[in-house]
């Protein structure tokens, strides 16, 4: 944020640049798709849940269509029959939009190296965070989404397709 | 021999019997091709035999085995009323000048046979003369060839532990995505999309409780049929198996039901102990029982979480008080061996581990907490009238077809039908106690609720006592060719150093043989079907999920039902994709 000057007796003002402010709001209110794929999908509604509440950090309004949500969680391995799905699923989604590759599966595979997976959903679409862990713990997935956050704060041109 | 299913066979049929073995209490009777279907008949209807469950049907593809012919299909049976099995053998001569090997289909038989008949035409590529719908189920229908024949290699990609994008190896990186671009599979057979309106409904919907897919025909808001398009996370588990030794496999278990990690292990290692003739402690079999009633606990819990969420937005609640409470068992789980979800928690022969000093009190505080939780949700639900609105009548499936269709597990009991493993065919000391079968009779979603809300009950009772009659000693096997030893007894012994080596380079290697191993998981029957060549490698492994079966009912159940009466139904089969498509 910019400079701070207050007045005794009126509002505070705050000076900034509209890149930074329009991020500070994106960056806590990340809409994320309800696209669970495996186990890694239950973790991420353990996140949502009681005891971890994903809440805390802006991001719970879990959304059913694509095309209402920024960011995509890929939780679980990617088969070869599901991948068009999911690049669909990515294209549907309105720009700025963001990607965290959940687990060692959808991040490189994981202990399927066979014919059947595709070897991390980064063949399919640009991810940003990669989250280790079979399955990661909710802490892990929420360690992802403030660097998820740290990235979005910097983003420089709003409005650019990246 | 003195098995009555395999006289009677003999005398009904007498050139057809062309073997029978017995290995582990197993009985196996090799069939000509011609007379499958006329001894399926048999074996169904005969008063004194009544094998009216399918539990599984598969394939093994006996290359390197030697055997000729080169494919054969496996029938596994089981008969409620009489608790007895006997596995069905079918050589299926093949000539290379067709280009699959052809075999009768049972499906007129047992209507359950249908998915498994057309998972081994996919996977193993075996052609089912008289089947009514033969399409690939698990892979892409542009897919070619067939994964899990000898000669196709496992595939994935070679890793390398190097970050340089200018390396020329790098280049084929992502080829195997792009080569075999999948389209959706085509309607079923009697879709008739001219007068009446498909929909599709999912691999991306909230309800559907993963990547299933149904292709929906509407009569305005009628279900005229729904049917399942599956395989969206099919992920080569059979295959990955095939290549993998057996100890290795365990952690694979964890990630098929993955709401059921503990079951799947244990269905697995007893499977692994009845091949390799292994006695387990009874402390170890009872901390078992301890990890898998508490898992069925936290399975359940997580199906009424989401259930009642799709069922009804306003007792969204409940989804949060249910995880909540699943949490608790994932603390125990995670104070027992370090993981929530994914345990791998039991090891061939035993456990790896004894269970913490804090493990009882913990298990005790929960069972004393979780009876009063289990009140707060039936006076939250039993009586609630929307609960019963969406529930009450939807879905209705009687025992017949049930049974037909092969479908297992709290459904099978919600029909009336008092059918569970952990009772009909003990295993891991189930008899030691004294528990009882939840069953309903309507038959509908709300049965099934209601049964699954009696059998958590069961569960902590089992779990009490258990934990109240724990025995001590060992809790592994000191079968030092199947359990290394301690490790202090590698630094004295030289022998015990040398079992360790073996253990770890070479791992066990069980006699030649073939076993079927079932359990009583959450949502069903789970079954391996192991075949051992003699090597630390299992030659075929084969998983049963019970999810898989289950959800063949589908299109029955939606039948004349409302549109939005799908999302019940789905719930109330309790599936989990990473199981249906293994």
């Amino acid at each position: 944020m910019g400079q701070v000057e207050s007045k005794t007796g009126s509002f505070g003002i705050i000076t900034t640049t509209l890149e930074l402010a329009v991020n500070w709001g994106r960056k806590y209110s990340l809409w994320p798709l309800t696209f669970g794929l495996a186990c890694c999908a239950i973790e991420m509604m353990a996140s949502g849940a009681s005891r971890f509440d994903i809440s805390r950090f802006g991001a719970e309004v879990f959304r059913g269509s694509p095309r209402q949500s920024d960011l995509m969680i890929v939780s679980g391995r990617v088969s070869n029959k599901m991948a068009p799905v999911v690049k669909r699923l990515y294209e549907q989604m309105p720009y700025p939009k963001w990607v965290i590759a959940m687990g060692d599966c959808s991040s490189v595979g994981g202990p399927f190296n066979n014919y059947a997976i595709v070897q991390g959903v980064d063949r399919l679409i640009p991810v940003d965070v990669y989250v280790p862990g079979c399955p990661p713990r909710p802490e892990a997935l929420f360690y992802a989404l403030t660097l998820l956050q740290e990235k979005v704060q910097k983003q420089e041109k709003l409005g650019e397709r990246v | 021999m003195n098995n009555p299913t395999i006289e009677k066979l003999k005398t009904q049929f007498p050139d057809a019997v062309q073997d029978v073995s017995e290995f582990r209490g197993d009985a196996v009777v090799t069939l000509s091709r011609e007379t499958l279907l006329d001894a399926a008949r048999f074996l169904r209807d005969d008063p004194d035999l009544q094998y009216n469950l399918l539990v599984d049907l598969t394939s093994v593809d006996r290359r390197d085995l030697g055997i000729e012919p080169r494919f054969a299909t496996v029938y596994e049976l089981y008969s409620i009323p009489k608790n007895h099995r006997v596995r069905l053998k079918v050589p299926l001569p093949w000539d290379d000048a067709t280009e699959m090997p052809e075999c009768p289909s049972v499906t007129e038989v047992w209507p359950a046979a249908n998915w498994h008949e057309r998972e081994a035409y996919d996977l193993m590529g075996i052609e089912f003369a008289g089947h009514p719908w033969l399409r690939r189920i698990l892979m892409p229908d542009n897919w070619v060839g067939h994964p899990l024949r000898k000669d196709y290699p496992l595939g994935g990609e070679p890793v390398y532990f190097t970050a340089d994008r200018e390396d020329p190896r790098f280049a084929h990186l992502g080829r195997q995505t792009m080569e075999g671009p999948s389209y959706p599979s085509e309607l079923p057979e009697g879709v008739d999309s001219e007068t009446h309106l498909v929909i599709n409904m999912g691999p991306q919907h909230p309800a559907t409780h993963g990547v299933l897919r149904l292709a929906v025909e509407l009569e305005g808001e009628r279900i005229v049929s729904a049917n399942p398009d599956i395989g969206y996370l099919h992920s080569g588990f059979e295959k990955t198996g095939e290549n993998r030794r057996y100890e290795k496999f365990i952690p694979y278990t964890d990630r098929m039901d993955y709401l059921a990690g503990m079951n799947n292990n244990l269905a697995y290692v007893l499977t692994v102990e009845k091949l390799l003739g292994v006695e387990v402690p009874p402390r170890a079999q009872y901390i078992r029982v301890i990890l898998a009633e508490l898992q069925r606990i936290a399975s359940h819990l997580f199906w009424l979480a989401t259930h009642a969420h799709d069922v009804s937005g306003t007792i969204h609640s409940l989804l949060m008080y249910c995880l909540r409470e699943r949490e608790r068992i994932l603390d125990i789980f995670e104070m027992f061996c370090g993981a929530r979800l994914t345990t791998t928690g039991m090891s061939v022969g035993g456990l790896r581990r004894d269970i913490p000093g804090a493990f009882p009190d913990a298990v005790r505080a929960f069972v004393r907490d979780f009876r009063g939780y289990l009140k707060e949700y039936e006076a939250m639900l039993t009586d609630n009238p929307i609960w019963l609105s969406r529930l009450k009548g939807i879905g209705v499936l009687k025992a017949d077809d049930a049974i037909a269709l092969g479908v297992t597990g709290p459904m099978l009991r919600a029909a009336g039908i008092s059918f569970d493993l952990r009772k009909a065919q003990p295993y891991s000391s189930y008899d030691h106690f004294d528990f009882d079968i939840p069953t309903a009779t309507e038959s509908d979603s709300y049965a099934r609720y209601l049964v699954r809300l009696r059998e958590m009950e069961q569960s902590l009772r089992i779990v009490e006592q258990a934990i109240n009659r724990l025995p001590g000693g060992p809790v592994r096997t000191d079968d030092r060719k199947v359990a290394p030893p301690p490790r202090e007894e590698i630094d004295r012994s030289m022998e015990s150093l040398i079992h360790h080596f073996k253990l770890y380079t070479e791992g066990y290697k069980p006699p030649v043989g073939e076993v079927y191993g079932m359990a009583e998981n959450p949502k069903g029957v789970l079954g391996f079907y192991l075949v051992s060549d003699g090597s630390a490698i299992p030659y075929r492994l084969r998983v049963r999920g019970p999810s898989f079966v289950n959800l063949q009912a589908t299109n029955l159940l939606a039948q004349g039902h409302l549109l939005s009466d799908l999302v019940t139904l789905i719930g109330s089969i309790d599936i989990v994709l990473g199981e249906v498509d293994r």
